[in-house]
């Protein structure tokens, strides 16, 4: 496995949405990273609807045929579907390559019929129990196997997961504000994990000549970032969410050193961390996602973006069309004007609209801008050693950075939090064996069923 | 650079906790372990309570020392002074200090009640379940954790094993939240009657008030409350009425 080390751009200011350094071109004429941005819409089924295969796969018809019908009424170039799976999917496989199939299909016809460019990511669930199962050898990582291959044999372009590797580590972790654990189980767990699947997911696109997308720190990141939620809420500090998700960079970058290609998933909030990086083409989520959940960063994580998605909208009427139609036509507005901007020569205005919109709204914001990606990008491949060491200066990095701006405000107890998280990090040993040898006696007391060997341990 | 002030208001600096202010005992042993629990010292907790032990009886440790800090916590909590995971670490080293005193009384402490607990057939979310056996365990209650991605049958037949004042559920899928009105519709089929507290990010009032026994959980702080009620023998309606009334 080739370790990145070194930036795919020479500074932050070269990074651009729309373009990439390594553009991916699948699906029906869809270029990503091209120096055009896409909208990719996520449909979400009804409650009731997964019952059985034929409701499900009836519902995904109409979802996908009213984002098809309204990118076409509107004048859009491309549209990206994403087949974000429910676990029905997954545990059967032939419903998950049905409604690749069946989706195809439609793509099919509505770019024969109008030449409207479109391209699937089946995204599926991985339904596996670090902490209650052997998460190499178990039925779920077997369906999810499974799935994978019937996806890529009917349809998908792209193959995606939110891998849990580690999960049952940081989610003791974050709630106790435990930087130890985070650095473990999304660093040094989560990376192993993902070097276990990801080397399975290429092996399967591989030999169905599709493209292996990319991963996200969701179950991790996320748990922290949506945990941290709002300006009022105080359930986990925002610059420990902030310096985790530099953690969850590390981790997400070894999809790519495993020979993912991108575009990544959309809810990967680390992504412009990883696009500065490796050059893949990323999908981001921001406003548009408001009917998925709040972030504080809804214009500013456009601003690399060469796929803007919704995350996850239910199917549903509203008074203008249905949900994937409504918000096709969001994010179809929306990067048609980051595409006008491209064809004005006024992108890096429009960037920096979108960065200064956010970038001192909250330290995850902060972390995330463009510059400050750069930066903790560059403390990964600068010491991309080993996973635990990477990890390690990714998370020193974000907390040094939020520490040093005058203009990043904190209270203080949000100060305290990140000064007690930096003296933790310099405390931890030096080499990475050390460092699991540490976290292995504490957290084997702490989480039952921790099992070392589900990591090749 | 332009001045960017109006684009955003910082409404979290604007209302900075106030101070935090210990309740105190006169005994400084006990005092001791109160600021142990109250600062969440896990090292340091287990130390200090065998110290207490040498004069007091565990019990009085308990009540005076360890329960005293908790409710300490949670009003800090409730005022917004502390956040989660201060509540969390507190709970983790009052749990360690009340082992110890269980072990010198040579039994347990007489658990509340018992909850059951679990996470959705087909859902691996289970952080806020997490949060909830945490909270009841700290505040006196025996959890069976039945962990997440739970079988409704599995779900029944603990019910029938343990015989729980309040059985849990948290869901944050709408594709798997369903599992829910199964539960309570087997239960009632069975003739068994007990609050059904349902929570977790896709669950809403709406869709746990549309089936009997169930009662919409909001936040997972209500679920020691709840547990005391259902305990103290309020009805399925009743809790209904006084938590999504
Ligand atoms: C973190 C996360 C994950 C992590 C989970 C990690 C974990 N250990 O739980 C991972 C990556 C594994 C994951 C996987 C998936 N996820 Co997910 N995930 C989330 C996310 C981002 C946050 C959820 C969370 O942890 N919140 C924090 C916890 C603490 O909140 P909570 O559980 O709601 O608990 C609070 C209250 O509800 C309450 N509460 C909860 N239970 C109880 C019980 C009682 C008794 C009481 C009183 C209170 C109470 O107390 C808590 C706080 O006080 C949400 C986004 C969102 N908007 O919610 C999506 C989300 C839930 N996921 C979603 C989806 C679709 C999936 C996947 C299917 C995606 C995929 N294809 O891979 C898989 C599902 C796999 C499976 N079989 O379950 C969707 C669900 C859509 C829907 N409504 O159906 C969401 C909403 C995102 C979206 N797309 O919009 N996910």
């Amino acid at each position: 496995m080739a370790k990145y080390t070194a930036m795919a751009y020479k500074s932050a200011d070269e990074m651009i949405f729309g373009t990439a350094k390594y553009p991916v071109k699948y699906g029906r004429n869809f270029e990503v990273g091209g120096g055009f941005v896409y909208p990719e819409l996520v449909p979400h089924p009804r409650p009731g609807s997964e019952e059985t295969k034929k409701s499900l796969m009836r519902e995904y018809e109409r979802m996908v045929n009213d984002a098809l019908e309204r990118a076409v009424t509107l004048g859009f170039p491309g549209l990206q579907i994403e087949l974000e799976h429910i676990w029905q999917m997954t545990k059967n496989p032939d419903w998950g390559g049905d409604i690749a199939g069946q989706t195809r299909k439609l793509q099919e016809d509505w770019y024969k019929k109008y030449g409207i460019k479109s391209a699937i990511r089946a995204t599926i669930a991985d339904n596996r129990k670090p902490d209650q199962e052997n998460i190499r050898n178990c039925r779920s990582l077997e369906l999810a196997l499974k799935t994978f291959e019937s996806s890529a044999a009917n349809g998908a372009d792209n193959l995606s997961m939110e891998s849990v590797g580690g999960k049952e580590i940081s989610d003791y972790a974050i709630v106790r504000q435990d930087i130890r654990g985070v650095l473990f189980g999304i660093g040094v767990l989560g990376s192993r994990d993902m070097e276990f699947m990801w080397k399975k997911i290429v092996e399967i696109a591989n030999k169905y000549k599709v493209t292996p997308g990319g991963d996200t720190n969701c179950a991790q990141a996320n748990v922290a970032m949506f945990m941290a939620g709002g300006l009022l809420d105080k359930s986990v500090p925002h610059t420990f969410a902030a310096v985790t998700r530099a953690v969850g960079a590390a981790r997400t970058l070894t999809a790519y050193e495993m020979g993912a290609k991108g575009p990544t998933k959309d809810c990967g909030y680390e992504n412009p961390i990883i696009k500065a990086i490796t050059g893949i083409p990323v999908a981001q989520e921001g406003k548009t996602c408001a009917c998925a959940h709040a972030d504080l960063q809804g214009n500013l994580i456009a601003s690399v973006c060469d796929l803007w998605s919704n995350e996850a909208v239910e199917y549903h009427d509203m008074f203008g069309g249905t949900t994937p139609a409504v918000f096709t036509e969001i994010l179809g507005y929306d990067v048609a004007l980051m595409n006008t901007a491209i064809a004005m020569g006024k992108a890096k205005d429009l960037q920096a609209l979108l960065i200064n919109s956010d970038k001192y709204r909250d330290p995850h914001s902060f972390v995330v801008a463009p510059e400050n990606a750069y930066q903790v990008g560059k403390a990964i491949v600068d010491n991309n050693t080993d996973y635990y060491s990477r990890a390690k200066a990714a998370a020193i990095k974000a907390a040094q950075l939020i520490l040093a701006d005058e203009k990043m405000l904190l209270s203080n107890f949000e100060r305290e939090v990140l000064q007690k998280v930096l003296r933790d990090l310099e405390s931890f040993p030096a080499s990475e064996k050390d460092f699991i040898e540490q976290c292995t006696s504490i957290y084997k007391k702490v989480i039952p069923g921790f099992n070392l060997a589900n990591y090749g341990l | 650079m332009a001045d960017l002030s109006s684009v955003f208001v910082r409404y979290d600096l604007k209302k900075e906790a106030g101070e935090k202010t210990v309740a105190v005992s006169k005994d400084e042993l006990l005092q001791k372990v109160m600021t142990a629990v109250v600062d969440g010292d896990e090292d340091n907790i287990v130390d200090i309570v065998n110290q207490a032990l040498k004069v007091h009886d565990p019990l009085v440790v308990i009540r005076e020392g360890l329960v005293k800090a908790m409710n300490e916590v949670s009003r800090l909590w409730d005022e917004g002074i502390y956040y989660l995971p201060q509540t969390i670490i507190s709970s983790d080293a009052m749990m360690a200090g009340l082992d110890v005193c269980e072990k010198k009384m040579g039994h347990s402490m007489e658990k509340k009640g018992i909850v059951i607990t679990h996470t959705a057939e087909g859902d691996i979310h289970d952080l806020g379940q997490q949060i909830v056996n945490a909270l009841l365990r700290a505040n006196g209650f025996e959890v069976i954790d039945l962990g997440k991605d739970v079988p409704v049958d599995d779900v029944i037949n603990a019910i029938k094993q343990y015989k729980p004042a309040m059985v849990t559920g948290t869901a944050l899928m709408t594709t798997t939240m369903t599992a829910f009105n199964k539960i309570a519709n087997r239960l009632k089929r069975e003739g068994i009657e007990l609050p059904f507290v349902c929570g977790g990010g896709a669950v809403s009032l709406e869709y746990v008030t549309s089936f009997d026994l169930g009662i919409w959980g909001k936040e997972a702080q209500q679920a020691p409350p709840m547990a005391t009620d259902a305990v103290s023998g309020l009805s399925w309606e009743h809790m209904r009425d006084k938590y999504n009334g």
